[in-house]
C-alpha cells in the first residue's frame, strides 16, 4: 500500500509579532509544521505499522519548507518531496489543490491514500483536502479520528466523528482522508530519526515537473484574491466592576435580570 | 447563459426542516440582490419525496424567489458524493453570479466539491459579505489564526462564500416565491464509499446555537472542579454550557459545545466567558452577542476588550459568589 501525506510548513499563530504599523511581523516569526499534519503522519505510520505500507510525505511550499519533512522523516516517512516553484506562490485553496492534484497524476500515480490535516492553523479553510479530492474523482472522508482499517477488497474502512454524528465510512481506494483529532497522539521523533533525516536528501518537483501551465497556477491560477487585510479592531468598551467589594454580586445579578427581561 | 442571481444551498435539518442558517443566508441576500440589479434569489434543496409545501413558504417568508428542489428516497440520508454532484449540476443548469451555503458540515464538504468542478473560487467562514464597488461579492473573513481580517474577492463566476450559523440576523420579508421540482439522474453519479454506521451522539446540554445565555469556560477553569462550577452557575441562569478550543481539546465540552473560528458563531442575548483569555478565533464566534461578561485574573486579557463587563479576579472564588447571590434570590421569592 502506498501512502502519500500532504503536510504544510505554517507560521506559528500562537506566536505573532506585529510590526509598527500593525502589520505581521513575518520575518521575525517562528514557522512550524501544522499541527493537524502531525497527526496525519502518525495515521500513516500507524497504517504502516499494521500493514505493509510505504508512506510518502509531500509538502508545496518555498525551499524553507524542506524542515517540515526533514521533521516527518524523523518521525518515520520513507520518502519526503518538496513542491517547490516561485510561481506557485500566491495559489488559493483551488490552485493549491491543483498542484496537489498534479503531484498525484504525474509523480506519485502509485497512491493508494492521499492523508491530509483537516484544516491548517494559518488559513483554517479545510478546502484544500476536500478540493484535491474532488480534482482527482476520489471518495473523500473527512473528520476522520480513529485507526483506518485495510480491507481485503481494496478497501479501507475509516471512523470519523461530527458535531453529533460517529460515522463509519467504507470507501474504495484510491481515496483521501482528512484527519481530524486522531486517537494517536503523534510520535515525538528519536534522535536515530532526526540522523536518519539529516542525511536525507529532499527531491524537489517544479511546474514543469508536475506539467501545469503558468497561467494556472500561483496568483494568476487562483480565482480568489485578497483585496484588503487589516487588525481586527478591539471591539467594546468594558465596564470593570470591583470584585473585593462582595456588593459586586447584586450589580451583576440585576445586570442579568435586565438582559433577560430584554 | 449569463450567470444571474444568488443560489443558496437549502440545507435541511434532521426533521426536515429549513436550518436555521439558510433563513439568515436569505436575509443577507436580500441585501446584496439590490446591489446587483435586483436578480432572483433561489434556494436549491436536495432532500427524500416528502410534502415541501411548508419548506418553500418558510423560503419564500425570508425572501426566496425560487426553489429548487431535487427529491429522491434515496437522498433522505446526507451524502456528500450524491449532494456535492447534485449541487454541483444544479448550479450549472441555473447558473448564479454567487454561491451561498452554511459552513456547516455538509456546506464544507459540498462547497468545494462545487467549487473545483465549477472551476471557481470559495471563501469560507465568511463573518460579512457585500458587494463591491465593482459589482463583485465582498467576503469578509478572518485570516491568520484570526488575527486578522481579509476583504476577498473572486474574479470568476460563481463566486461562492459559505458562513457560519448566527453570523446574520434572520428576518422576514413579503414576497412571491415559485417552485420547480426538477430532476437529475442520481443513478449516473459513481459513488464509491458508503457510509456502514451512524450513531447519533447523545447530546444533552442545552442548543447554543438558540440559548439567550450561554456560560462559557475556557483554559484557566480546565482545572480542579472549574467546569462543574460553571455548569452550576449556567444551571441557576437556565444557560448553555460552552467553552473554547483549548476547553474542547482539553475533553471538558464536546465539538458541539465549542464556540470560535473552528467551531459555532453565537448570538445570545448574555455571554459569560469565564477564563477565557480571549484568542481573536474565540472573538470571532462571540461579537455578535448581546452583553459579553468577562471574568479573566489577568486584566490584560485581550477578552476584556470585547466585553461589556469586567470582573478581575479569581473564577474559583467569584463564581461560587455569585452562585450563592443568585441562589438568594430563589429564597426570597
Amino acid at each position: 500500500m502506498n501512502i502519500t501525506v500532504f503536510i504544510k510548513q505554517v507560521p506559528d499563530t500562537d506566536d505573532v509579532k506585529w510590526t509598527e504599523n500593525n502589520n505581521i511581523d513575518r520575518t521575525n516569526m517562528e514557522s512550524i509544521l501544522n499541527p493537524l499534519d502531525k497527526q496525519a503522519i502518525e495515521a500513516a505510520l500507524n497504517l504502516k505499522e499494521n500493514n505493509n505500507a510505504k508512506v510518502t510525505a509531500v509538502s508545496m511550499g518555498p525551499s524553507k519548507a524542506e524542515a517540515v519533512l526533514k521533521e516527518a522523516l524523523a518521525m518515520g516517512v520513507d520518502e519526503a518531496y518538496l513542491l517547490c516553484d516561485s510561481k506557485f506562490a500566491g495559489s488559493d485553496t483551488n490552485a493549491t489543490s491543483r498542484v496537489l492534484a498534479s503531484a498525484i497524476t504525474q509523480k506519485f500515480p502509485d497512491t493508494d491514500l492521499i492523508l491530509f490535516g483537516q484544516t491548517a492553523i494559518d488559513g483554517e479553510t479545510a478546502q484544500t483536502s476536500v478540493s484535491t479530492a474532488a480534482r482527482l474523482n476520489y471518495p473523500y472522508i473527512s473528520n476522520v479520528n480513529g485507526l483506518i482499517e485495510v480491507n481485503e477488497d481494496n478497501c479501507i474502512t475509516a471512523y470519523s466523528e461530527t458535531e453529533t454524528e460517529k460515522i463509519t465510512t467504507k470507501t474504495e481506494l484510491p481515496a483521501v482522508i482528512a484527519i481530524n483529532n486522531y486517537c494517536v497522539k503523534p510520535r515525538i521523533p528519536r534522535i536515530s530519526g532526526y540522523i536518519k533525516a539529516k542525511d536525507y536528501i529532499v527531491k524537489s518537483y517544479n511546474l514543469y515537473d508536475l506539467n501545469i501551465s503558468e497561467n494556472t497556477t500561483g496568483v494568476k491560477g487562483s480565482p480568489t484574491y485578497v483585496s484588503k487585510v487589516f487588525k481586527n479592531s478591539e471591539g467594546r468598551n468594558c465596564n470593570f466592576i470591583e470584585t473585593s467589594n462582595k456588593d459586586y454580586t447584586k450589580t451583576i445579578k440585576d445586570r442579568i435580570e435586565k438582559i433577560r427581561k430584554q | 447563459m449569463e450567470p444571474n442571481g444568488i443560489l443558496i444551498y437549502g440545507e435541511l435539518n434532521e426533521d426536515c426542516g429549513v436550518s436555521a442558517v439558510v433563513t439568515e443566508l436569505l436575509t443577507k441576500a436580500r441585501e446584496l440582490k439590490e446591489k446587483i440589479w435586483n436578480q432572483r434569489i433561489m434556494v436549491c434543496i436536495i432532500g427524500p419525496r416528502i410534502n415541501y409545501e411548508n419548506i418553500i413558504t418558510t423560503l419564500g417568508d425570508y425572501g426566496a424567489d425560487e426553489v429548487i428542489i431535487i427529491n429522491d428516497d434515496r437522498l433522505k440520508q446526507y451524502d456528500k458524493k450524491y449532494f456535492g454532484e447534485i449541487f454541483t449540476q444544479v448550479a450549472q443548469k441555473y447558473p448564479p453570479r454567487i454561491i451561498l451555503a452554511g459552513a456547516t458540515n455538509q456546506g464544507r464538504e459540498i462547497m468545494p466539491y462545487t467549487a473545483i468542478k465549477l472551476n471557481t473560487g470559495l471563501t469560507a467562514d465568511c463573518t460579512n459579505l457585500n458587494i463591491a464597488d465593482n459589482g463583485l461579492l465582498l467576503s469578509t473573513r478572518p485570516t491568520f489564526g484570526g488575527k486578522l481580517t481579509a476583504d476577498i474577492l473572486c474574479k470568476t463566476f460563481p463566486q461562492m462564500a459559505t458562513v457560519h450559523q448566527n453570523t446574520f440576523k434572520a428576518e422576514k420579508t413579503e414576497n412571491h416565491v415559485n417552485a420547480i421540482f426538477d430532476w437529475i439522474d442520481i443513478d449516473k453519479i459513481e459513488n464509491k464509499s458508503k457510509i456502514i454506521n451512524i450513531i447519533k451522539k447523545n447530546i444533552s446540554s442545552k442548543d447554543i446555537n438558540t440559548a439567550d445565555i450561554i456560560v462559557s469556560g475556557g483554559l484557566s477553569a480546565c482545572k480542579d472542579n472549574g467546569f462543574t462550577l460553571i455548569y452550576e452557575l449556567a444551571q441557576r441562569l437556565n444557560a448553555a454550557v460552552a467553552g473554547s478550543r483549548a476547553a474542547y481539546e482539553k475533553g471538558y465540552i464536546i465539538k458541539s459545545q465549542q464556540i470560535g473560528q473552528t467551531g459555532k458563531t453565537v448570538a445570545p442575548k448574555l455571554y459569560i466567558a469565564i477564563g477565557i483569555s480571549g484568542a481573536a478565533q474565540h472573538i470571532a464566534g462571540i461579537k455578535n452577542s448581546g452583553t459579553i461578561i468577562a471574568i479573566n485574573k489577568d486584566k490584560n486579557a485581550p477578552i476584556f476588550k470585547h466585553a461589556d463587563i469586567g470582573l478581575v479576579g479569581d473564577l474559583f472564588q467569584i463564581i461560587p459568589e455569585l452562585i450563592e447571590e443568585l441562589d438568594k434570590e430563589e429564597k426570597d421569592e
